[in-house]
């Protein structure tokens, strides 16, 4: 219970939504509040697997009902944050403070993500990341050039 | 890893809960930051807060859940109820309904929480005099009659809302003093001075490695 990015879901709770949220499945009607309920625990989950679900049950929310977008944004950065995805999570609170600049939960949750970066350090990482992407890029069209020069010689 | 000495002796679970628009996260803030937010938009599902304060010379830190009072969210919210130690249940008392709606916060309360859990009532909104809709006495007789702890308080001038918070973790820390609460209950909402920083316990919670900043 140590704060909004370590606090864990109770199994119990996780089960309980996951039962409500797969029975709708079931029957070809899942409400967003379902699936809202079933993938907040699940991004906080212990479980990397169970959070990247929820951030995928997030997103497809976030596409479909337009209504509830604060909610999945707020959630998607907690998720993302939680998978150390925090280039992404800082995109979802720009995202919102972009709607809603002075909200103060938003903005106490922005905090919270660049000190659990600072203490991964990874602050400068997430900085270099897009030099690191170009290189990674680059390096990507080098190995397909060497293996289609290969192609041609056999 | 830092293995620095921890600065406070007990960590306390609060939850914050009551309709919408009551003042809990204002209540929070205030209490939190010294500061009245004024413009507060609606929470989003649960927002957490910590500070710490001190109780008959011991150093305790307060972390605090404060849930979001739209009902969509009251289904998830209900899950934060588990292993508090302390209970502010607020209402407005500018507006009927929301003192109404008491019984059956209470009634969320007593059932999702352990005996133990220490419930303090609090009336805000208190500098809106001229709009009081909810007079002292009936709420203080309320209060009574369940056995709650009560004020009325105001997020705004600050009025009582320190005293909320610390009367709450002296009534707990006096249960534990009496024996009442019992530490090594898995869900009594208070840990004991962690005092192996490093070493998570065994239900996986990692509060002494991560918080070792004491923020």
């Amino acid at each position: 219970m140590a704060d909004i990015l370590a606090e864990t879901v109770h199994p119990d709770d996780l089960k309980k939504f996951e039962k409500i949220y797969h029975e709708q499945l079931y029957k070809n009607d899942v409400t967003p509040k379902a699936q809202f309920d079933y993938s907040w625990c699940l991004v906080r989950s212990k479980y990397a697997s169970d959070i990247q679900k929820g951030i995928i049950l997030l997103e497809e929310l976030y596409r479909t009902h337009e209504e509830g977008r604060r909610d999945y944004l707020y959630y998607l950065a907690i998720g993302n944050a939680r998978l150390k995805e925090y280039a992404k999570a800082l995109g979802h609170v720009k995202a919102f403070l972009s709607i809603e600049p002075g909200n103060q939960q938003v903005l106490t949750l922005q905090q919270t993500i660049k000190k659990k970066m600072e203490k991964d350090g990874l602050l400068g990482m997430a900085l270099a990341g897009g030099t690191l992407l170009a290189i990674g890029a680059a390096i990507g069209v080098g190995i397909r050039l060497a293996k289609a020069l290969l192609c041609t010689k056999i | 890893m830092s293995a620095g000495p921890y600065n406070y002796s007990y960590i306390f679970k609060y939850i914050i809960i009551g309709d919408m628009g009551v003042g809990k996260s204002c209540l929070l803030h205030q209490f939190t930051e010294k500061k009245f937010m004024a413009d507060c938009p609606h929470t989003i599902g649960v927002e957490f807060g910590t500070r710490i304060i001190e109780v008959s010379g011991q150093k305790i830190k307060l972390q605090i859940w404060d849930t979001a009072g739209q009902e969509r969210f009251r289904a998830v919210t209900r899950s934060y109820y588990r292993g508090a130690a302390g209970a502010l249940m607020v209402y407005d008392i500018t507006r009927r309904s929301t003192y109404n709606h008491l019984s059956s916060w209470l009634t969320d309360t007593r059932n999702l929480t352990n005996p133990s859990t220490v419930i303090f009532l609090i009336g805000n909104k208190c500098d809106l005099e001229g709009q009081r809709d909810v007079t002292y006495e009936e709420a203080s007789k309320f209060a009574e009659e369940n056995g709650l702890l009560f004020v009325e308080a105001s997020a705004k001038t600050g009025d009582n809302v320190e005293e909320a918070f610390l009367e709450t973790a002296k009534k707990i820390y006096q249960s534990i003093q009496d024996g009442r609460l019992d530490l090594n209950a898995a869900e009594s909402g208070v840990q004991h001075k962690p005092s192996q920083p490093g070493r998570t316990n065994l239900n996986g919670d990692q509060a002494g490695v991560k918080d070792n900043c004491a923020c």
